[in-house]
């Protein structure tokens, strides 16, 4: 008797679906993530203020461009060839550069099936790529104010090819690229496997 | 000899283009889609006889919601306003930008022309729910608790919409893009 229960067919075990689980995950993951980003801004804001300006300097002689960070999440755009009193000439909200981070890290944090080591392989590169870009937006950002709006001067600097590239630029990396760059790189590491899965 | 089945894994001996086919066509299509959607929107023309009158849309209708809800707004343009606050509807507050990842990873997915349509018009539908949401939700914010807007502008709802876009994707392609394998045959 006992040996015919054991030889029973267990019960079949429903399984959510891969992209039900995908999609549960990422929920799961958004709090932890956007907590972990919350606390790591400060520092991340400090980075990146001075890498860029450090980025911008090189193409500099002299170095003129300063960025001021100022609180947690704002720097000050100071050009040290103009006179005090008007050498703020624009700010930017630096932690809008990167909130893109918390979908980012949801994204990859929550596919199934995926060893936690290749997990956390992957999603470190995409940082990796995700920092280049975060730098790329703010020399971006600066020179757009550079070009574009500070009046007569930017007039007198600039052509109409630098407005237009670094208007059209910054435009399209603060807004498009920025928006999509979560899903752009998280399709590169997982479209395969996502269509494999879908296929099951 | 028997043909390979779709779920086979790639030989290594395969160039790095045909392993990788199905993700390099994806995202070829899904970079040119973004780039051409978003070049397109950011022409002047189409901007203003397209994309602000459809923003002054959305303001219109948010303005509708908040009016019901008690707020008594007046409307200029893109501006919603009251008493206490006023809000301009810009480019990346009227959905657009969700609507053109969505639209782009959609139509990169490998699917039906039916199942794209199906998608495309449910999915942009929902994108602009959720959207007004968020612009009735910002508003009072601004007007209730005015030192939490800036966060929630950028931080809290361009997250919220983008990863709406993201999650309606994932469950279009599942319930609806790829065709289901065929069973397999009983040993």
């Amino acid at each position: 008797m006992a040996r015919k229960q054991k030889e029973a067919p267990a019960p079949p075990v429903r399984r959510k679906s891969w992209a039900g689980r995908l999609i549960r995950n990422i929920l799961l993951w958004i709090l932890p993530v956007w907590l972990v980003w919350t606390a790591i801004t400060p520092v991340y804001n400090r980075f990146l203020a001075t890498a860029a300006e450090n980025l911008l300097n090189l193409f500099e002689s002299p170095n003129v461009s300063d960025l001021l960070v100022q609180g947690a999440h704002m720097a000050h755009i100071q050009r040290l060839d103009f006179p005090p009193a008007r050498s703020l000439v624009g700010s930017i909200r630096v932690t809008d550069v990167h909130f893109h981070l918390i979908l980012l890290g949801a994204l990859f944090l929550g596919v199934p099936g995926v060893p936690w080591r290749q997990r956390f392989s992957n999603l470190s590169w995409a940082l990796l790529l995700s920092v280049f870009f975060h730098l790329l937006l703010l020399v971006f950002w600066v020179q757009f104010v550079y070009t574009t709006q500070l009046g007569a001067w930017s007039l007198a600097h600039y052509g109409p090819f630098a407005r237009n590239l670094f208007g059209l630029g910054k435009h399209l990396l603060d807004l498009p690229f920025k928006l999509s760059l979560p899903l752009v790189l998280w399709a590169f590491f997982y479209i395969g496997r996502m269509m494999e899965e879908l296929k099951k | 000899m028997s043909k390979p089945s779709p779920t086979t894994p790639p030989s290594p001996d395969e160039p790095f283009w045909r392993r990788y086919r199905r993700e390099i066509l994806f995202l070829t299509v899904f970079l040119a889609l973004l780039g051409g959607g978003f070049t397109l929107i950011s022409v002047p023309w189409v901007n203003d006889h397209v994309i602000e009158p459809f923003t002054a849309g959305i303001a219109q209708v948010s303005g509708g919601v908040l009016d019901a809800i008690g707020q008594n707004v007046t409307m200029q343009g893109t501006v919603i306003r009251n008493a206490r606050f006023a809000v301009n509807i810009r480019n990346g507050c009227n959905g657009v930008e969700a609507m053109l990842i969505f639209l782009a990873a959609v139509l990169a997915f490998p699917a039906s022309w039916r199942s794209r349509g199906l998608g495309l018009v449910l999915g942009i539908l929902a994108i602009q729910v959720v959207n007004l949401i968020r612009v009735v939700a910002l508003f009072l914010t601004g007007t209730y608790y005015p030192s939490l807007f800036d966060a929630s502008h950028t931080v809290v709802w361009q997250t919220v919409v983008i990863l709406s876009g993201v999650l309606l994707w994932i469950f279009w392609a599942n319930r609806f893009a790829v065709p289901p394998a065929p069973p397999e045959s009983a040993a």
